[in-house]
């Protein structure tokens, strides 16, 4: 077969020209948030909107420590909390179903039941209706069972959420694998379990990253559950950046676009590790193996 | 006594019976090679020797043993996969060594046999490597070490060359009649292709719908087929058959022939088909004297470098015939010529059943 790709920046500059540009569209929110988080509260409200300005970190600053009006002296705010639950909650919930999920996927990829199809998809049943629909149930459960404002609470109910996307994902990486290497090794003598974790998962990784990260995603952004289910204690970033909206000064546009950027960092971080894994992930058994 | 024994084996995925009554012996040291087409249960029979595949019915034996229910470890046999499943994750070193590190050998005893098995494979040089950064022929070769570094009683080839080009499937075989003859195990072979099995094989055993229907050394099944299936199976180009009946109780009659051809086994009214191999169809003025003459026309020519192989219209039926390509080189296509067989030479087939009729 002929190779039919060329190298890196053979595209030409046209086609480079147009890509950044419709990039420099989907990033331009991004930017405008990122470049907001560096400005004065009175640059940020400047209309037309300031592309130069002299950048200042007290926004940054004012998300951590905030002085206080009567006294004057500055106080910690519990942003750091906020920010150590969102990765607590969502790197648990999320590591946990891709566990589960990817234990399922082996099950349902090699070992089929009657009607395995069938199972599939009353899995994938509860991702068809917008989550809302189910929030006063869960609401009230969640009231008897004592598990509102958990760590735990929440992390079951994402890790909940998480399992069926992470079922259909891993399954599908499982069912391009060729069979015959985990019939070779059991040849040489593996086990099963061995068969599972030195052949099978180590051939997936790349899929179990794109797994982890789209899930990661998802939690990590999620507003209405957190908002209902967690307590002050187990607040996440995004519902405490929608209180400080409510505060009695008007909106604090600076502070909140430094809470965004922070918020941001994780994900890009993440992304950033696996992105060459990310990339194998997303384009699984579309290349000739 | 390394023998395999397979016996009454039955295997049905849903509706579909893969093996039925399939039933072989393997002597010891002997390459034996299944011989079926596609779909046929070449597979599936390898799998269940292996223990990969369950079995509704059948006996497997080894080695004086029943393993028929025995754990795949466990079975002293290794095997070869179609498309070589080497662990791509790991390096070729880590692929050849795996299958030893079960085992209780120490680590430079290991090492020593992982270097003797990629020495006689010539794969010395990619120890180092991933297997994705290979030819496919290193692959190859790799897939065999692995399969072999064990020194297992019993090796089993499922196809191994399909996926190879064939130039390198040529080399191949000669690696793998080399293997054999140095490590003297016993080999089972399962190829699609009639060369590759009549090219390897001591014994030949040919598989049609999950059975094998006949064993033979390869010179039995090209010279004197068992039946009409056998006949089409071995042989390349495929042998003629020419449908006739037998005309009275020693004649029969051929559809392009004015005078009738005798037979002596063929009963009054039976419907025959009559096998004639490519080879055996010669140019009547030079390459024999008497026998059966007819004049055909040229259909279309094959060249294959030393000889062309000629698709011929004759009346009633189309043959194919072999000639060396200075001979070939003389004619084209709608050319009529003059072409003769020996009846001697000629197979006959109950047209029904397709089992051969002696013919004295």
């Amino acid at each position: 077969m002929t190779k039919r790709y060329r190298e890196i920046g053979k595209a030409g500059w046209s086609y480079t020209l147009i890509t950044s540009l419709v990039g420099l569209i989907y990033f331009s929110p991004v930017l405008w948030i990122i470049l907001t988080s560096f400005k004065t509260r009175t640059d940020a409200l400047a209309v037309p909107p300031k592309l130069f300005f002299t950048p200042t970190l007290d926004n940054f600053a004012s998300v951590f420590y905030r002085s206080s009006i009567t006294t004057g002296t500055s106080q910690a705010t519990d942003m750091a909390l906020y920010f150590f639950n969102s990765i607590f909650i969502a790197g648990t919930s999320v590591g946990l179903a891709l566990i589960v999920g990817t234990l399922a996927a082996y099950a349902f990829s090699r070992y089929p039941l009657r009607g395995n199809d069938t199972y599939l998809f009353i899995i994938l049943t509860t991702r068809m209706m917008p989550p809302i629909v189910v929030i006063i149930p869960i609401f009230l459960m969640f009231r008897l069972s004592g598990l509102a404002g958990s760590y735990w609470g929440i992390i079951l109910l994402y890790t909940a959420f998480n399992i069926p996307f992470s079922v259909w994902l891993v399954k599908s990486f499982f069912d391009e694998l060729n069979p015959e290497i985990e019939d070779a090794a059991r040849m040489d003598g593996a086990s099963e379990g061995r068969v599972f974790f030195r052949f099978c998962i180590p051939q997936i990784l790349a899929g179990l990253s794109a797994t982890f990260v789209f899930g990661l995603i998802l939690t990590w952004n999620e507003f209405l559950f957190a908002l209902l289910l967690t307590g002050v204690e187990t607040r996440t970033v995004p519902v405490a950046m929608a209180r400080t909206l409510g505060g009695e000064v008007g909106v604090d546009y600076g502070l909140l676009a430094a809470i965004v950027t922070l918020f941001l960092l994780p994900i890009f971080f993440v992304t950033f590790l696996l992105q060459n894994q990310l990339l194998r992930g997303v384009t699984f058994g579309t290349v000739k193996k | 006594m390394s023998e395999l024994r397979v016996k009454n084996l039955r295997r049905e995925f849903g509706s579909v019976v893969a093996l039925q009554d399939m039933s072989f012996e393997v002597a010891e040291g002997e390459f034996f090679c299944l011989l079926g087409p596609s779909s046929s249960g070449k597979t599936t029979t390898l799998r269940a020797i292996s223990g990969l595949e369950d079995l509704e019915q059948g006996v497997i034996s080894f080695d004086g043993q029943d393993v028929t229910n025995a754990p795949v470890q466990n079975r002293g046999m290794s095997m070869i996969f179609q498309t070589f499943a080497l662990y791509s994750h790991m390096s070729v070193e880590a692929n050849l060594a795996h299958p030893l590190q079960r085992d209780g050998i120490s680590q430079s005893e290991i090492k020593k046999r992982v270097g003797d098995v990629a020495e006689l494979l010539r794969v010395s040089h990619t120890l180092k490597r991933k297997p994705t950064t290979l030819s496919g022929g290193e692959q190859q070769r790799v897939a065999i070490g692995r399969a072999i570094v064990r020194r297992p009683k019993l090796l089993l080839l499922d196809e191994p060359l399909t996926n190879l080009d064939a130039k390198l499937r040529h080399e191949m075989r000669a690696e793998f009649k080399r293997l054999h003859r140095e490590l003297g195990m016993t080999m089972l072979y399962a190829t699609p292709d009639q060369l590759e099995a009549l090219t390897m094989g001591q014994r030949v055993g040919v598989i049609e719908n999950g059975k094998v229907v006949t064993v033979g050394t390869p010179r039995d099944l090209y010279c004197a087929p068992d039946n009409l299936y056998v006949a089409r199976m071995v042989g390349s180009p495929p042998i003629n058959i020419l449908p006739a009946a037998a005309v009275r109780n020693d004649q029969f009659q051929l559809s392009f022939l004015q005078s009738s051809l005798e037979i002596s086994s063929a009963p009054d009214g039976k419907k025959l088909a009559i096998g004639l191999r490519p080879h055996d169809l010669v140019l009547a003025e030079s390459d024999i004297t008497g026998g059966v003459r007819f004049s055909v026309k040229i259909k279309l020519t094959e060249p294959l470098g030393d000889v062309t192989v000629f698709d011929l219209a004759a009346q009633g039926a189309d043959l194919k015939m072999v000639l060396r390509e200075e001979v070939a080189a003389q004619y084209d296509v709608g050319d009529e010529i003059e072409v003769a067989f020996d009846p001697k030479n000629l197979h006959f087939f109950d047209h029904a059943g397709g089992q051969r009729l002696s013919k004295e």
